[in-house]
């Protein structure tokens, strides 16, 4: 009697379906904490809080009614837009213009500010011409969007891009040539019509048979509109080849590889950098290499971890085909050089800097292998190719800048700088003998540029002492964490929108942002690590849906006038779940869930946004890891959706005292021999700040290795463009590769695993997505979140896949090459799919 | 686990039984102290009286009585009881609840035999 009840009982415990967990069909709850104060009576408390942000809360329409419905609003602007409508901008405009109203009014304020400074601040000389033409661009661009039949430049490139054929193609490649030409010639004429007066625009490749950008297209959606391969049809997909980059880990590089490469597609040709920097091109159909050039980038370079994400491809409008690096792919390395090869070759563009390679390490201080490094690729817009870097966090608050760099594309000439510490002073980089403002927030992940505006999206991160923020510079707060737009052609700031107020958590902006139209408004969309999604206006900053804030935050007991009592969140959509509780702990055992349970209620935790403490740990939640990380959201700009995946995973944090630290002999990059490839901030010594930090990722127990926190740990999400709503949600990665004491489980549930990496949304219905630590490559049906193929890869595949298309034949691929702080295999190799042939 | 005996002489020592009555008492002394340490800490209060019933069927088993099985039944249900209530049918997160508790249950339950009535 009694084992007939038991072994039910037992059977239950165990076989967990992702039935059970996944289709959760609901937004989570907006967070406990969210209150809408008039944001302006708080405003006063703190002079370094941008002010524009909190401003167009209150102006947004919803801000002054929101009691506690604010889950309402979206709906409200939901009901105006039905959720099957194919394209968003395609709804009504008249709910935009309705909706649009305050905001407008708003950004005008937003631009007089803005323009004010830069009246201010540059005499009326020649340079008044980029700020007139920011303003003036904003009108253009409305322009743009209400009729087609604008005669200008950008208006031409775009129609003639949005026509897949290649004929098009080299037409507007001609056109550009000739304006080009013109602008050059007549400053005066450039006024008008194009924003600004050095290079006008050029016309961008298209995505489809190529994937000639990092995220897909120039806007970063990740959107294919290949559809050969299709929901009927991907389960038939096989294994076309397999290339070896032949990179992988040796001597003091062992444990420190995270490659999470993503190669470009142009032609025939794959084009892709490895771990270390060797620049390679694949056939795109067989998988045969091209050429392969090595930069020669030695270990002791490798920073947190050897991560090339990918590449960046420049044609030149001017040059003709056969001409010496006619199509270029920039890098930038680790060892912070910027390479430039000829496409077809591999040979080093001669006219590049020196020999093909400009030194990122000029006007940066000492040089410190390792602490200032590049790992994502290079954005090209308006002739120049922009760049920032990682800067190996926690070190020290005298580290290398953080400055964003323009060089002219085809010379290496350094064409602008933003130092953000010293914007005007250093424009054309500092003085001799000095450097650039040093310990400033970088930019290690992926920015995005608009080549028709002129303006390049900088997803900023944080100064280089991230978890005590007491000694930053007014400068340092007011762009940390910041979504940064710039003008590419003078390098001045046109907007810039803060998602984290004294950002004391390592909340770096780590995704791509995205460039779509939304409700007919040119937007960008940027998802952070708190996983708060914004839209907001491309033109000009402004939210163009929901911002709220929450308030009251707790101020903590180690830098209590430095926390910000209020944050900044979306209403309109976040990734972020409800607050942990005691009972949110996990472990295989009563034993270790009780372990996890004492060491929660050791900690202080006050949910989200609970400051850093010494006393005693703290928890954050979400962690470092996101949200949306570098992998970033993809949008099917067709379909109206958002693929999101996220981490739902806290940290357990405490700082260290300086005393302590010292005791524990925690030292920056400069005074070590060697380091050991230890997770991002385990025991950083944060040198200059009275704490180092020491986090524990993931918040792992001592006794199994195991999350302390409940599963799921990671997730994919399908968000609806016109809504914000969710319209699927379900957990990433099974638990085959997990298991207590680092055993595998092999089991096949839906567990949901940390995951790296984004995904590719196709109009064949599909999102490709590996990312998850289960090392499965998988396709998902886009409607309804199921996975209709799957395949294990020899590797971590922590990268962001592509798709393309040679001779008619649709491929998708994705690099298998682990993760060190992922914790999945190492591999060298990339893998591309397609239908069987016929 | 064999208890390998359909005799149920009260002075046959079954050392498969003890075993697990050791486990059961090392096991709930550990859940009982964490328990304690976690009640003072403004957490849970199910580990302390669970652990406390775990190492309470250890002793019964080593003496071989009966009485390992009702208190330990009782310890199964409340736990059950518990879990239920703090997490529903959220699998995952039964995982760490139920699983090894259910295992002690069914390892108590194949000691009846040789264990003695009162």
């Amino acid at each position: 009697m009694t084992r007939t009840l038991l072994i039910p009982l037992c059977l239950i415990a165990l076989a967990v379906s992702d039935a059970s967990l996944a289709q959760e069909t609901q937004t989570p709850p907006p967070t406990d904490q969210t209150q809408t104060t008039p944001p302006a009576g708080t405003d006063t408390t703190d002079s370094d809080q941008p002010a524009a942000t909190i401003e167009e809360d209150a102006a947004t329409p919803d801000s002054p009614a929101a009691t506690e419905g604010d889950a309402d609003q979206p709906a409200a602007v939901a009901e105006e837009a039905t959720p099957d409508t194919a394209a968003p901008e395609a709804t009504d405009d008249t709910a935009t213009a309705a909706e649009d109203d305050q905001p407008a009014a708003v950004t005008e304020e937003t631009t007089t500010e803005t323009t004010q400074t830069e009246a201010t601040d540059s005499p009326a000389t020649e340079d008044d011409q980029p700020a007139e033409a920011a303003g003036e661009t904003t009108t253009d661009s409305a322009a743009t969007t209400d009729s087609a039949a604008t005669t200008d430049q950008p208006a031409d490139a775009a129609e003639e891009a949005a026509e897949p054929s290649a004929a098009a193609t080299e037409d507007g490649a001609a056109d550009a040539a000739t304006a080009s030409d013109d602008t050059a010639g007549t400053e005066t004429e450039a006024e008008g019509d194009t924003p600004s007066d050095a290079v006008a625009a050029a016309p961008q490749p298209e995505v489809g048979a190529d994937w000639p950008f990092y995220g897909g297209d120039a806007g970063a959606t990740r959107y294919s509109p290949l559809d050969q391969i299709n929901r009927e049809n991907v389960a038939q997909l096989e294994r076309v080849f397999t290339y070896h980059t032949g990179d992988l880990p040796e001597g003091e590089a062992v444990g420190m590889y995270s490659p999470e490469t993503t190669p470009l597609k142009v032609g025939d040709d794959l084009l892709m950098c490895s771990a270390m920097n060797v620049l390679i091109s694949v056939d795109a159909a067989t998988g045969e290499e091209n050429w392969r050039y090595d930069p020669g980038v030695p270990n002791e370079a490798i920073p947190y971890g050897a991560t090339c994400r990918g590449v960046t491809l420049y044609t030149d409008p001017e040059a003709a085909e056969g001409d010496a690096c006619a199509t270029r792919v920039i890098e930038g390395t680790l060892d912070a050089k910027l390479v430039a090869v000829d496409a077809a070759t591999g040979a080093p563009c001669e006219d590049f800097g020196e020999n093909g390679t400009v030194d990122l390490w000029q006007d940066l201080g000492e040089r410190v292998p390792g602490w200032y490094a590049v790992t994502a690729p290079p954005v090209v817009v308006r002739g120049v190719v922009v760049t920032g870097a990682q800067v190996l966090d926690g070190q020290a608050e005298d580290s290398p800048s953080g400055v964003i760099r323009a060089y002219d594309v085809r010379t290496g000439e350094l064409a602008w700088a933003w130092d953000l510490g010293a914007p005007e002073a250093n424009r054309d980089g500092p003085p001799e003998g000095e450097v650039y403002t040093r310990g400033t927030p970088n930019m290690w992940t992926t920015a995005v540029a608009d080549e028709e505006l002129g303006y390049i999206y900088l997803p900023m991160g944080n100064s280089a002492v991230d978890y005590y923020g007491s000694n930053r510079s007014e400068q340092e707060n007011e762009y940390a964490t910041s979504l940064v737009a710039l003008d590419a052609t003078t390098g001045e700031e046109v907007w810039h929108f803060q998602t984290v107020r004294h950002d004391v958590w390592d909340y770096d902006l780590g995704s791509q942002p995205s460039l779509i139209d939304f409700e007919g408004t040119p937007a960008v969309v940027l998802a952070s690590k708190q996983g708060d999604i914004y839209v907001l206006d491309r033109a000009t900053g402004e939210p163009l849906t929901p911002v709220d804030e929450i308030t009251d935050l707790p101020q903590g007991d180690v830098e209590p006038d430095y926390i910000a009592d209020s944050q900044p969140i979306s209403t309109w959509h976040t990734l972020r779940k409800p607050p942990l509780e005691e009972k949110d702990t996990w472990g295989f055992t009563p034993i270790d869930q009780l372990w996890c349970r004492i060491k929660f209620r050791q900690a202080n935790y006050e949910g989200y946004m609970t400051p850093p403490s010494a006393d005693k740990p703290w928890i954050q939640y979400p962690g470092y890891n996101g949200g949306s990380d570098w992998g970033s959201v993809a949008i099917d700009t067709e379909r109206g959706i958002m693929i999101a995946n996220y981490n739902d995973i806290p940290n357990y944090n405490q700082l260290i005292p300086r005393e302590r630290a010292d005791e524990m002999g925690l030292k920056p990059i400069d005074e070590v021999e060697s380091r050991a490839g230890a997770p991002e901030g385990a025991g950083d010594p944060q040198t200059g700040s009275p704490y180092a930090i020491n986090v524990n990722a993931g918040w792992r127990s001592e006794l199994t290795g195991m999350p302390c926190s409940s599963p799921p740990y990671g997730g994919i999400r399908a968000i609806d463009m016109a809504t914000g709503e969710t319209l699927w949600d379900r957990p990433i990665g099974t638990a085959r590769r997990n298991g207590p004491f680092g055993i595998p489980s092999f089991l096949p549930f839906d567990i949901g695993t940390p995951n790296n990496g984004g995904s590719v949304v196709t109009a064949g219905g599909l999102v490709f997505i590996a990312a998850a630590t289960d090392n499965l490559f998988r396709a998902i049906d886009i409607e309804t979140g199921e996975t209709l193929w799957s395949t294990v890869l020899p590797a971590g595949g922590q990268a962001n896949p592509i798709t393309y298309e040679v001779d008619g034949r649709q491929y998708v691929m994705v690099t298998a090459m682990g993760h060190h702080f992922m914790e999945t295999p190492v591999g060298d190799e990339v893998i591309a799919w397609a239908l069987p042939e016929e | 686990m064999v208890t390998g005996t359909e005799n149920h002489s009260p002075h046959r020592r079954n050392y498969a039984v003890m075993t697990l009555g050791w486990i059961c008492v090392l096991l709930g002394l550990a859940i009982l102290a964490g328990g304690v340490w976690l009640i003072l800490l403004g957490g849970s209060w199910y580990y302390a009286p669970a652990g406390l019933g775990l190492m309470l069927t250890g002793l019964m088993l080593n003496w071989h009585r009966m009485d390992a099985v009702w208190i330990y039944g009782l310890t199964w249900l409340g736990t059950a009881i518990w879990a239920y209530w703090e997490v529903g049918t959220d699998w995952w997160a039964q995982l760490p609840r139920m699983l090894a508790p259910t295992l002690i249950l069914i390892l108590v339950l194949i000691c009846i035999p040789a264990l003695r009535r009162r």
